[in-house]
């Protein structure tokens, strides 16, 4: 019944492969997501809050830390914390340091670990550098950027550098994801160019050959806008293998353009049952320069040679 | 004129007392990150950190600072992809904070406690060993901080969408010698 339904048994292989990567998908993504978030709020005896209170957690098993700092509002938030058991420790100036032992943090729930802190006793500051054997200083003494000599030009943040830095980086991750989908009818079209060339060709083949092709072109003109578009960041000198990738682009560009040209006047002469002569007899190899120009472009930025 | 004398005496102290503060200068460093990805290894390198050191009653407070772009790691396209993703261009500037006994001076190692700020957060990195190394009046310093992405909220660059190790580890490479 079930195999009437599904039509034939390559449509329920299909279906198994499917269910398979479906039930281990989650299983993939857990492994990628292994981080979690440790959130909550530090309050005074009177439930006010209390502002620049420094919040360490230190991972039990590795020992690896890090510190934030709670709002106006008293909040503080660990995002991306590697799961697994934590120390966390409370300090603000005029209270009583606290240190909570454990607290799990997993990727599935938001930790959530509040603290009311006390006032200190003696009124000695209590301070995150105290507890530091060689803790960084704070005092007068401590060199600072300007001693260095660095000057406010070169320590201020530039935040129209880094929108152009943003905008580039996400045109060039939609380049790379779609320069690999564009692999895929790549190599079905250099695959069944087989059997839409010479002798024995059928009609539907060079037909699947052309709308295979059809497709790559479509979607390498859509990388490559992503890459052209991409902004340029002034003063940066091209360096490294992106210069060969960038080089491979002189030939698989005019070569994407002019494959289907010579592919559509290949197309028509068998179609009319002649030979493929003339300009048109150059589509092959055109297309295997193309291809091999897109492959080595492609591996030039993934393998290190 | 006891007076006199005790004052010619005071006098003649001060330039005593005030050595008695002595500052270091960074001479030259090598800074290396490394970064892992799925099909590749790489490295970014760092010569550009400039530092100071001022002792003061036994203690040295140590500033080290080195710029986010001078990193070079070969490939402009990947150098500015670290940029990017570090928002390096609105936190141009790296900063490495510690405090270590000006008796470290002569021994062969030193364990820092280092605070370091960068791409707008402040990790602290507790006990890193270091080596030290003294010869002709310089210090020569290395070690290799266990710095990782999320340390500093950095979200993992990609390369044909896997992204890197979280595990960045900075080699430090430092020669410092007493300001005169």
């Amino acid at each position: 019944m079930l195999r009437d339904t599904l039509g034939n048994g390559r449509s329920l292989r299909v279906l198994v492969v499917v269910c398979l990567l479906v039930a281990v998908a989650p299983h993939l993504m857990g492994q990628t997501t292994a981080t979690g978030v440790l959130t909550g709020k530090v309050t005074d005896a009177s439930d006010n809050a209390v502002a620049n209170a420094a919040v360490t957690a230190t991972n039990v098993d590795t020992g690896q830390s890090r510190t934030v700092t709670t709002g106006a509002d008293g909040t503080y938030k660990f995002d991306m914390l590697p799961s697994g058991n934590y120390r966390v420790k409370f300090e603000s100036t005029g209270f009583n340091t606290v240190e909570i032992p454990s607290t799990i943090v997993s990727g599935t729930v938001p930790a959530v670990l509040d603290e009311k802190l006390e006032a200190s006793a003696s009124g000695k500051l209590a301070t995150s550098q105290e507890n530091l054997p060689n803790a960084p200083s704070s005092n007068t003494t401590a060199p600072t950027l300007s001693d260095l000599g660095l000057t406010p030009e070169q320590t201020q943040g530039n935040a129209r550098e880094q929108a152009l830095l943003d905008k580039r980086t996400h045109m060039l991750k939609i380049h790379q994801r779609m320069g690999l989908i564009t692999t895929i009818p790549l190599i079905a079209t250099v695959a069944t160019s087989l059997n839409a060339g010479g002798k024995s060709t059928s009609t539907s083949s060079r037909y699947l050959h052309a709308a295979l092709g059809g497709v790559t072109g479509d979607l390498y003109f859509i990388t490559a806008y992503y890459a052209i578009r991409a902004p340029r960041v002034p003063g940066t000198e091209t360096r490294g293998p992106i210069r060969f990738h960038k080089a491979m682009a002189w030939i698989h560009g005019p070569g994407m353009i002019l494959t289907p040209i010579l592919g559509i006047m290949a197309f028509d002469q068998k179609s009319n049952g002649e030979k493929v002569h003339g300009i048109a007899s150059a589509h092959a190899p055109v297309a295997i320069v193309t291809a091999g120009a897109f492959g080595a472009a492609l591996l030039s930025v993934s393998v290190k040679f | 004129m006891d007076k006199k004398i005790l004052l010619a005496f005071l006098l003649a102290a001060l330039p005593t007392f005030a050595a008695a503060d002595s500052q270091w200068i960074l001479k030259q460093s090598t800074l290396t990150y490394h970064v892992s990805h799925p099909l590749h290894q790489s490295e970014g390198v760092s010569h550009a950190a400039k530092g100071k050191g001022v002792c003061h009653a036994g203690q040295c407070d140590f500033l080290i600072a080195v710029p986010v772009k001078s990193f070079d790691s070969g490939d402009s396209n990947r150098d500015l992809h670290m940029l990017q993703v570090t928002r390096g261009a609105e936190f141009p500037i790296v900063t490495v904070r510690t405090r270590l006994p000006e008796s470290a001076e002569t021994s062969s190692t030193v364990n820092a406690d280092l605070e370091i700020q960068f791409a707008g957060q402040t990790a602290h990195y507790k006990q890193v060993p270091l080596k030290l190394e003294t010869q002709n009046g310089e210090t020569h310093i290395t070690g290799t901080i266990p710095a990782t992405l999320t340390d500093f909220k950095i979200e993992p660059p990609t390369l044909l969408t896997m992204p890197v190790k979280n595990e960045i580890p900075v080699r430090v490479d430092m020669t410092w010698r007493p300001q005169q």
